[in-house]
């Protein structure tokens, strides 16, 4: 009886496991009018509600977010909101304003900001970097744009200096293969 | 309302789990192995904060604020103590003292301050709670730390903004950042912090002048994470308690020293960067505010210009575009190579699908700083205006 208990739980951990491990789904998104293409290695986990997508890389992890957010929707930290009128150049700065109010962001340094094209429409591209309350240094790379009433934004993030390099092309063929529906 | 409900939750929590211990307040400081304990751990929290990237670096200024809290340590029943007076970078109304003596100040609560017996109420008040030990005694009083801390932290993560605070503060600063002392601590501060003050010199009034000063901002604001002011005995009954100590304590005593201009003077610079951080929040009424206050007292400041014109520009408001060009010529009089202003009126001209203007403040911006870190957008429009809106 009890190898019949432990063999059920272990069967029932197993299967618990494989389906944690990948939803490769990804390529249409349900929720939002985007699609984007998983490569080889990458995966949601089910745990996460958001497009979070990722891979392990030895001792660590990268990880690539994707949103579509509507504009009216309040930011956490600042008050001031994205508008349609918007161009790439403020909104790159909100954004910046954003991530430099946020208190678990510490050290944020931005590399680069610029002008950045994404499935054709004129957006921004920020390069950071940031740490974290253990002393661990991130950074990330972050494309958005405003079309209609959203905010669309892919990010990729991993820690430097070794992890970052070792997901930038995989990111790179995402942000790529990203379109509108 | 949730938000209110769960401070009160925590508040009563931490005034009800802490009944003041006997431990005497002149015995030697770290003769007990738990102030050992929590001293070690209130510098390793202070490593965190002091390697994020928050403090606010002006050497002047923090001499300035370390010579006052010298006059008030002189009269304190614990004169060995050491203190350090630190600024962090957030516009937030908040200050808070770690049992070691170090003492962390907002530069919200420092613009917002009017003169230098304010800044003494504020630097009395924290430094009664190293003085009088209030971490130690908080942590002695509790029978079930870890029970204590599960309940605070859950009641936390309801809160997201102070729930971040809490986890990179630690255990010690979040106690003395985010949920304050018990009820009859913040009181003895605010009683003890009045003594000292007065015996230093100050007008007690100044900290009852304080208190309802930042109770106004908080209401003008609709601030909610104004863990000092905010969460502490609710601020009425601080207000309320200050006004009958001075009525009873320090009628008929001379009023003591203010000392304004020295205090505005030495904190017009903080002023000016603690605005850019409630624009950068969004808080456009209280970044307009301290830049117009400023600009009573430096009339000629090209960037205060600028930074009022961001402001009436950021906010967006229609009848809000011409007041920021109007601040922008005025930045542009005062010093036409301050390349912000050309490139912010090119901006707005570009919007309003005025190329040829938007075109000539982008030529001088990009002549004024060729290496301008947002050079190639401004590149991009510039291109455009030339090509009269067409792509290159």
């Amino acid at each position: 009886m009890k190898r019949l208990h432990i063999l059920l739980i272990g069967l029932f951990l197993i299967s618990g496991c494989a389906s944690a491990a990948y939803d490769r789904s990804l390529s249409n998104l349900p929720d939002y009018d985007v699609s984007v293409e998983i490569p080889n290695g990458w995966y949601k986990p089910n745990y996460e509600k958001r497009y979070l997508i990722t891979k392990e890389a030895k001792a660590t992890w990268l990880y690539v977010f994707i949103q579509q957010r509507p504009l009216d929707r309040s930011f956490k930290n600042t008050q001031k909101k994205l508008r349609k009128r918007m161009l790439p150049l403020e909104s790159a700065g909100l954004i910046i304003d954003e991530l430099s109010s946020d208190r678990r962001i510490m050290n944020f340094k931005v590399l680069e900001n610029a002008p950045a094209i994404i499935d054709g429409q004129a957006g921004f591209k920020i390069l950071f970097t940031h740490k974290n309350n253990r002393g661990f240094t991130y950074k990330t790379l972050y494309y958005g744009f405003i079309s209609d009433n959203s905010f669309y934004n892919i990010r990729y993030s991993a820690g430097v200096p070794v992890y970052y390099d070792k997901g930038i092309d995989d990111f790179k063929r995402m942000l790529g293969s990203f379109k509108l529906k | 309302m949730k938000y209110f409900t769960i401070i009160i939750a925590v508040c009563f929590l931490v005034a009800a789990c802490a009944t003041p211990p006997p431990i005497s307040v002149d015995e030697a400081l770290t003769a007990k192995n738990e102030e050992k304990i929590l001293w070690r751990r209130a510098q390793e929290e202070q490593q965190v904060i002091d390697n994020s990237g928050w403090l606010y670096r002006d050497p002047d200024l923090e001499i300035y604020l370390n010579e006052v809290a010298a006059k008030l340590k002189a009269f304190t029943d614990l004169p060995d103590i050491s203190f350090d007076i630190k600024i962090i970078h957030d516009p937030n109304l908040n200050a808070f003292a770690f049992p070691n003596g170090v003492i962390y100040v907002h530069t919200g609560v420092l613009a917002r301050m009017e003169n230098e017996a304010q800044l003494a109420a504020l630097l009395a008040h924290e430094m009664t709670h190293c003085t009088h030990r209030h971490s130690l005694r908080v942590l002695k009083s509790l029978k079930d730390r870890p029970a204590y801390m599960a309940i605070v932290q859950q009641s936390l993560k309801k809160i997201a903004m102070v729930q971040d605070l809490a986890r990179i503060l630690g255990v010690t600063g979040s106690m003395a950042a985010v949920t304050g002392y018990s009820r009859e601590f913040e009181a003895e501060a605010d009683r003890i912090g009045l003594d000292l003050m007065s015996k230093a010199g100050y007008d007690p009034r100044q900290a009852l002048n304080l208190f309802e000063h930042l109770r106004q901002e908080i209401e003008n604001e609709g601030i909610k994470e104004s863990f000092f002011f905010g969460t502490h005995p609710n601020l009425q009954q601080r207000i309320e308690n200050a006004d009958h100590w001075i009525a009873t304590e320090y009628s008929g005593k001379n009023a003591g020293l203010i000392n304004s201009e020295n205090f505005r003077s030495r904190l017009d610079k903080l002023v000016l960067a603690n605005a850019r951080l409630d624009l950068r929040m969004g808080r456009f009424d209280a970044a307009q505010r301290s830049v117009q206050n400023y600009l009573h007292r430096n009339q000629n400041d090209a960037d205060a210009y600028y930074l009022l014109g961001e402001i009436f520009r950021q906010n967006g408001r229609k009848t809000d575009s011409k007041k920021a060009i109007k601040q922008y010529e005025k930045a542009i009089a005062l010093d036409p190579s301050f390349p912000a202003p050309h490139k912010a009126m090119g901006l707005m001209h570009y919007k309003e699908g005025e190329r040829l203007l938007a075109q000539k403040f982008f030529e001088s911006c990009l002549l004024l700083s060729p290496d301008a870190p947002d050079k190639a957008y401004i590149q991009g429009y510039l291109q455009r205006c030339i090509n009269n809106g067409e792509e290159s």
